[in-house]
Parts: structure tokens; C-alpha cells; sequence
């Protein structure tokens, strides 16, 4: 009973994620006449593929470069800080997350030509930013205050901000990955600036241009071009990935330590403003401002904007995006309910008995989320087993929940299995003396304590699930998604709705995990 | 059984889709803000329960065949809404459509009908030219031909989409046969040396027109007319219609029912209803302003939006077209890129 939990995380990581890509693994290499290389032989004459690598690679770089610098100066200057306002600008942190990069893109491309390599990287960076401010603003809290007065007092302060910035690299750099490796996986926007005219095309660009146009291939190696293509990016991404959680593992444990001292800017003080300022506007109010604009008529040439045009972008997205809202909505709950259920389970296998499983639970995370849509598709569109079963699964709303639950499995099991690492073992192994059953052990014992993790966790994927475009794309059981809705929409001269649409989303991002707090009256806390 | 077994199995009975007491599944690739009111208000009219899948622009029709080719032996779609005609030809050819002579099709021009009844055409959009007329005021000096493109005069100024997905890849697929392989492989060369800016989309080139970032450019009617509809300074031109000219391609809507797909009885109503005069009519007058294929139908408003008959139409091989797109469009892979 007590192992039935984890048997069934372990069976659903196996059904959504490693089969079906065992599966893309295969194809490639079993051709219609047995077992052949040929798809493989002919990526290494797909100059094609190495341009859009290139490509990617610059644009990864260029835009982590920029989310370090926004992220990783508004952690550095709203922590232990005396930066007027600090004491709210810093959990705002956190805040661009809740905003999709489409929108990012959306605002950027509004105001000025985006088509551009340095327009499109720096949009990229400002949409990934908030991993770096996240986790910088972690490691800061990590370090030990009474250290850092040590090294002020023995080295003076220059030399001290200096030992502070080595003791937090590692979560910096952490940071900087996840940027990195969400940069080159990110299809969405790409795709968006392509259709505002870019001519350059990205990796995963490629991959997907690859899969939607399988129809016009006509020989066995055409046909898997687009997973043979995505393996060695995979991997790559993997090794990424791994890199960037042990580094992460690697930040110190804020639990044990004294706060850094409030440490004076000096005459920097009102300038340094400028780099919060700076990160929320580019990541919040830029996006918002420009969809409020549609909303109110700014995309269109013949009439003023008004807020009688704004009335009739609401009716008309009432109209046109009602339902793909909702469909959004329930299918951010079932997602973020789904992921939690099987977090907890695999977070207390990893961190107790099992720390590899850690690994198994981030793989998604290492997958551009186009590859793992296109792997699911394949493995499930006509299993004979969910035939058998008479309904049809995977046109329904619980495949897409399934598909989105393995996207973000990742980030609710690591938060979990750090949240488990930090109870301890004592408590755990006083309760075996207890003759009770083991799931009450489990409910009045090893929940209890998690469940603050749990609901940050339940948090992120909710709003992740309901930002995500590229797996909607993918899945048809997704497709009815207000962010797809929106991105074919904008495609078509519709921004007055779309900003609508996008405001009503965002209103939902935001208020949906804020309603507990705000119905008990609790004093809201940070999610980071 | 045991309950946790039931209790999993009872769940994804929840969760799924109930193809039996589902109606027909459409997939559609004409802009969804164009055919998903119209669809509700068939549905409706219908009483039938219609699931509707639609293409995301940058997958354009290309996603939703590859997808019908994928599905072969476990069909899900009931009906398939075309935005053009090559592609519908070319799942015909695959083997994938089910005979059904509609009723409503009757009055449809027979170059337009399968003579097997696999699908059928209806509500077009031309290729046309769209200028940016604050860019260039003077008439007499806008471009009238496709041949303008490989036009040193108006080299960096111009563009198109890319031929590799949309109703781009068929019109060039069927210029390679109307031209002839030399010539048109002439007018390829022509477009890069003439430098002209080759896009993603024809949404895409119509926003670089609409914008003044080019002079004008190849786009879909519709493209047009939602620019114009909100205001744009641009103008559309019908090329080729000079006397000897190649004329102006017209590519149809098309629709066809899947063989094997899920409530084949209501499938066949809906393809009636989706063939209607009415229906033409309805997207004549909507954003998309499509050209009825149909005498006597109402056309769209805007009187630049010229009427089947009122032009020279170029005259296109659907079937050599859709045989050979495959072809073509690995080919322009490699020349254009992706």
C-alpha cells in the first residue's frame, strides 16, 4: 500500500516520458527494411540543421548574457540592501514569470522592430530572467551574514562583495543555465518574430518545421529527419541540465544561516533603483501596457483608441476566446494537482532512498517541449492499448494534462525532494515506533511539512501550464489553449481581442494562487 | 478487480474523449477567427455535437495533413476544411478521402468537383499584389505581373513568402508547370538576385507592406483585406492580366470527408451544409472576404476584390500540382531554407 504512490509516479514518468521517447529513438533507426543509419547519415549533410544550432547557440548566450544582467543585479541589489522600496521589490522577483515570453515578445515587437538577432535575444533574456533573479536571490539568502561581516572587516567591503558574488556563483550559475537551456528550447517565440518577418530561424524552429511538414517527405530519412535532428540537441540540453542542478545543490542551506547584514549603496542608493525598475518593467509592464493598448485600438488605423473600443475588444473576446480560456484554466488545475500527487511520492524516493531518481524526474526538463509533444503524439495517437479501452484518452482533456504534468514534473519534484532533504530523518524514524497504519504516518507525519513546498510547487506549474505554448502546439487535446489561441490570432491583425484575451489570462495567473491567502488574510509570502 | 484498479480505470474513463457518443470531428486549416463562427452556427443548425481542430498559422495547411497521414489507420477526423486544394488532392491520391457526391455541389463549376467525388471546391482567394499605396501613390507605377518580382526596378522592394508551406508552395508548385521547368527555374534564380524578401508567411509579407517596410508584395486576398480593413494605406493588384498573361491563380477552399472517420451521417450533412451557396456567401462577407466559385453568389464588398469572370484566372493542374508538391517542396527546402 505504502509503495503504491510511487509505483504509480514511476509508472506514469515510464508511460509519458521514457517510453515514448524510447520509442522516437527506435523509429529512427527501423526503417521500412529493417534496421538502417540512413536517417542519421543524412543529418551529417544537413547543413540546414548546423546553421540553425549556430544560430541557436549565439541566441542562448547573447540572452542569458542579458538575463544575468537584469536578473542577477535586481537579486544583488534589492537583498540585504538599502534600496529604497527593497523590501517589496525583491519578491516581485519572481514576478515576470507569471507573464508568457509570447507576451514579452508581443510588447517588444509592438514597440519596435524585433526581427533582428540582438531584438529577439534580448527579449528572450528579459522572459528568462527571473530563473537568474530567482535563484541569485536564493543563494544571497543562503549565505551566512556573520561570514560576510568577517570578510568586510578583514578584506574591506569591495573585497567582501567580491567573496559574496564566488559564495553565490553556484546558484547564479544555476540560474544562468536554466536561462540558457529554456533560451534554446523555446520555440514560441521564435516562431512569433518569424511571422513579424524575421528571416533567421532557430533549432527548435527547425525541429518543428520538421515535424509539421513530415506530409512532404517522401523517404524514410525526410520522415525522422525532425527526431534525428532533436537527439544530439537532447543530449546536449541533458548534460546542460544536470550541470545546473548540481550546482544548485550545491547552494547552501538558507535554514542555518544569519541574514546578511543591511548593507549600505551609498551614493548608489536612488541609481541602483534603475536596475528593478528596469528588469519588471521590461518583464511586466512593457507586455502589459502593449496589450492594454490593443485592447483599447492601438493595433488599428481607423479610429482613436478608446475606451468604447476596448468594450468592444471585451465583447468580442468574450466571444471568440471564452472557452479556450477555461480550457486553459482547468487545464492549468489539472495539471498542477496531477504534478503534485506525483511529486510527493517521487521527492521522498529521491531524497531518502533513491538521489538518481532526482535525474529521472528533471529529463523532461532537458526536452525542448515541441520534441516531447511530437514523442507523445507518436507513442499514443493509436496505442492498441487506449483502443481497447473502448474511449478515446488521447483526444480528451486528461492526455493533455498527462502531457503537461510530465513538462513540469521537474520543477514541483525537485522543490520537493529539497523540501524533504531539509526535514529530518529523526522524526521519521520516531514514527515507525508508532503502531499506526503506514498512510497515517504518511498523511499526520510526512505531509504536514511539505506542504508549503507542495502548494509553491502546485504555484509554479500552474502558472508554467498555463504560459505554455509549445507542447499546445503539439497535442491536439491541447490545442483549444488561450496562449495558442492568442498566438494564431496576433497572426492575424486580431490584437484588439488577443490583448484582451492575454490581460484576462494574466489576471488569472495571478489572482488564482494569490485566492487562498487573500481568503484566510494571511500575509502573502515569496514564492521564491 | 482490485479497487485501485477500478478506481484508475473509472478516471480515465473520465478523461477521455467518448468517441461514441461524439458527433463529427472537423479539422480545419482556414483561419480559425474566420471559420469557427460559421462552424458554431452549423452545429447548431445542425444539432450535432462538432468537435473542430484547427491549424496554428505557422503549421498553415502543411500540420493538419501531415497529421490526417499520421492518423491513416485510426482516422479521428469525420471532415477535412482545406484552406486550399493541392494538398486536399493530395491525400485524394494517398487513398485517404471518402467518395460523396453532395447534393449542395451540384452548382459548383465542374473544375472545381472531383469527378470521383473525393472533394470539392469552393470560396477562393487570389494571389494577388498588395502595395503600399503612401509608398507608391501613382498608380501607373504599381507592379502588375509576377514577373515584376525578378524586376531589377524594384530590387530589394519587393517580397513573398517562401515556397514551402501554404498557399505559396502550390502556386509555385503549379507555376513550375505552367512556366515550364527552364523558365521558371529562370524566375527562382531571378528572385534572389533581385534581392527580394523572402518570409515566413503571407501574413508575414502583407505586415511588411502594411508597415512600409516593402513596396508590395505576393499575399492571399484575405491578407489584403484585413489590412485594409483596418486602415492600412494599401491596395491590391490582380497580376498578369494583360493580354497573353498567365492570369491570376484562384485557390479554392476545399473540403472532403475522411474515409473511416468517427459519425460518417452527420459528417456528410455537415459537408452539405459547409457546400451551401449560403456558405460561400457567409465568407464573402466576413474578414476573409473570399471570392465565391459560384455564379450569382454575392461577392465580397470591397470592389478590389475582383469576382470569378470579371478576370483572367490562370488555369493550373490540380491534379499534376498535388502529385508533385511533395516533390517541390523538398526541393525549395534546400533552396530556400527553413
Amino acid at each position: 500500500m505504502t509503495r503504491l504512490p510511487l509505483l504509480a509516479a514511476l509508472l506514469f514518468l515510464a508511460t509519458f516520458v521514457l517510453l515514448p521517447l524510447g520509442g522516437l529513438v527506435v523509429a529512427t533507426v527501423r526503417g521500412p527494411d529493417g534496421w538502417t543509419l540512413a536517417a542519421w547519415a543524412a543529418l551529417a549533410d544537413d547543413r540546414n540543421a548546423l546553421v540553425q544550432l549556430a544560430a541557436s547557440l549565439q541566441l542562448g548566450l547573447a540572452a542569458t548574457t542579458v538575463s544575468l544582467l537584469l536578473g542577477g543585479l535586481h537579486a544583488w541589489v534589492t537583498v540585504g540592501r538599502d534600496l529604497p522600496g527593497g523590501g517589496w521589490l525583491g519578491p516581485l522577483g519572481v514576478a515576470p514569470l507569471v507573464v508568457p515570453p509570447i507576451f514579452v515578445a508581443m510588447g517588444f515587437a509592438d514597440i519596435a522592430p524585433a526581427a533582428g538577432f540582438w531584438p529577439c535575444a534580448l527579449l528572450l533574456g528579459v522572459a528568462h530572467a527571473p530563473f537568474v533573479a530567482v535563484l541569485a536571490a536564493r543563494g544571497l539568502r543562503g549565505v551566512d551574514g556573520r561570514a560576510y561581516e568577517a570578510a568586510w572587516l578583514l578584506r574591506g567591503g569591495r573585497r567582501a562583495e567580491l567573496w559574496l558574488l564566488r559564495a553565490i556563483a553556484p546558484e547564479l550559475l544555476a540560474g544562468c543555465l536554466l536561462a540558457f537551456l529554456f533560451t534554446l528550447a523555446d520555440h514560441g517565440v521564435p516562431e512569433f518574430l518569424t511571422v513579424k518577418g524575421k528571416t533567421w530561424h532557430t533549432y527548435a524552429e527547425g525541429l518543428f518545421a520538421r515535424w509539421n511538414r513530415r506530409a512532404v517527405g517522401t523517404t524514410f530519412a525526410e520522415l525522422q529527419s525532425p527526431i534525428v535532428a532533436a537527439l544530439p540537441f537532447v543530449a546536449g540540453l541533458g548534460v546542460l541540465l544536470w550541470a545546473a542542478l548540481r550546482l544548485r545543490a550545491q547552494g547552501p542551506d538558507r535554514g542555518v544561516v544569519q541574514p546578511l547584514p543591511r548593507r549600505p549603496l551609498g551614493r548608489w542608493r536612488w541609481p541602483a533603483l534603475l536596475a528593478p525598475t528596469t528588469y519588471l518593467a521590461a518583464g511586466i509592464a512593457l507586455p502589459v501596457v502593449v496589450l492594454a493598448r490593443w485592447a483599447l485600438g492601438s493595433a488599428q488605423r481607423l479610429e482613436p483608441m478608446s475606451l468604447s473600443f476596448a468594450r468592444q475588444s471585451f465583447h468580442k473576446a468574450i466571444d471568440q476566446g471564452l472557452p479556450d480560456l477555461l480550457h486553459s484554466l482547468w487545464l492549468a488545475l489539472g495539471t498542477a494537482l496531477l504534478v503534485v500527487l506525483l511529486a510527493l511520492p517521487l521527492a521522498r524516493a529521491a531524497a531518502r532512498r533513491q538521489p538518481l531518481l532526482d535525474l529521472l524526474c528533471a529529463l523532461p526538463a532537458a526536452l525542448p517541449a515541441i520534441l516531447l509533444g511530437i514523442a507523445l503524439v507518436r507513442a499514443f495517437h493509436d496505442s492498441p492499448l487506449l483502443r481497447s479501452f473502448g474511449g478515446d484518452f488521447y483526444a480528451g482533456w486528461g492526455f493533455a494534462v498527462c502531457g503537461y504534468a510530465a513538462r513540469f514534473l521537474p520543477f514541483a519534484a525537485l522543490t520537493l525532494s529539497a523540501q524533504v532533504r531539509r526535514q529530518p530523518v529523526a522524526a521519521e524514524e520516531a514514527g515507525l515506533l508508532v503502531a499506526r497504519p503506514p498512510w497515517a504516518r504518511a498523511v499526520r507525519l510526512h505531509l504536514p511539512p511539505l506542504l508549503p513546498a507542495a502548494w509553491t510547487a502546485a504555484v509554479v506549474v500552474f502558472v508554467l501550464a498555463l504560459r505554455e505554448l509549445d507542447l499546445a502546439v503539439v497535442l491536439p487535446a491541447a490545442n483549444a489553449t488561450a496562449v495558442r489561441r492568442l498566438a494564431n490570432a496576433v497572426h492575424f491583425q486580431h490584437e484588439d481581442w488577443s490583448g484582451v484575451i492575454a490581460l484576462l489570462l494574466l489576471a488569472i495567473a495571478v489572482l488564482v494562487p494569490l485566492l487562498p491567502s487573500l481568503l484566510a488574510g494571511r500575509r502573502l509570502r515569496s514564492l521564491s | 478487480m482490485r479497487p485501485t484498479t477500478s478506481l484508475a480505470l473509472l478516471l480515465l474513463a473520465a478523461c477521455s474523449a467518448d468517441a461514441a457518443s461524439s458527433g463529427p470531428t472537423i479539422y480545419v486549416a482556414l483561419d480559425q477567427q474566420f471559420s469557427e463562427p460559421v462552424l458554431n452556427a452549423f452545429a447548431a443548425e445542425l444539432q450535432i455535437d462538432l468537435r473542430q481542430r484547427h491549424d496554428t498559422e505557422g503549421a498553415k495547411t502543411v500540420g493538419l495533413v501531415s497529421m490526417l497521414l499520421e492518423e491513416r489507420d485510426r482516422p479521428r477526423c469525420s471532415v477535412f476544411w482545406n484552406n486550399e486544394l493541392a494538398h486536399t488532392v493530395r491525400l485524394a491520391q494517398a487513398g485517404l478521402l471518402e467518395p460523396y457526391d453532395s447534393p449542395s455541389a451540384r452548382d459548383v463549376p465542374a473544375p472545381w468537383r472531383d469527378p470521383q467525388h473525393r472533394w470539392t471546391a469552393f470560396a477562393a482567394r487570389a494571389r494577388i499584389l498588395i502595395v503600399n499605396t503612401e509608398l507608391l501613390p501613382d498608380r501607373a507605377t504599381w507592379p502588375t505581373s509576377y514577373a515584376d518580382l525578378v524586376d531589377p526596378r524594384w530590387k530589394g522592394r519587393c517580397g513573398i513568402a517562401k515556397p514551402r508551406t501554404g498557399t505559396t508552395l502550390t502556386h509555385f508548385t503549379a507555376l513550375r508547370q505552367v512556366l515550364g521547368e527552364e523558365a521558371f527555374a529562370r524566375f527562382l534564380d531571378g528572385l534572389f538576385a533581385n534581392d527580394v524578401k523572402l518570409l515566413a508567411s503571407n501574413g508575414a509579407t502583407m505586415r511588411e507592406v502594411r508597415d512600409g517596410k516593402l513596396a508590395w508584395a505576393f499575399t492571399d486576398t484575405d491578407d489584403y483585406h484585413v489590412a485594409r480593413q483596418n486602415g492600412f494605406p494599401v491596395a491590391c493588384v490582380f497580376p498578369d492580366q494583360h493580354e497573353g498573361g498567365i492570369g491570376t491563380m484562384l485557390i479554392p477552399n476545399s473540403v472532403a470527408l475522411i474515409k473511416g472517420g468517427p459519425d460518417p451521417v452527420h459528417a456528410r450533412r455537415l459537408v452539405d451544409r459547409i457546400l451551401a451557396r449560403e456558405t460561400e456567401a457567409l465568407l464573402a462577407a466576413a474578414a476573409g472576404a473570399q471570392i465565391p466559385l459560384r455564379p450569382g453568389v454575392q461577392g465580397p464588398a470591397d470592389p478590389a476584390i475582383r469576382p470569378v469572370g470579371s478576370f483572367r484566372a490562370m488555369a493550373w493542374d490540380v491534379d499534376w500540382t498535388a502529385a508533385n508538391l511533395g516533390r517541390c517542396a523538398q526541393e525549395w527546402d534546400r533552396r530556400f531554407g527553413p
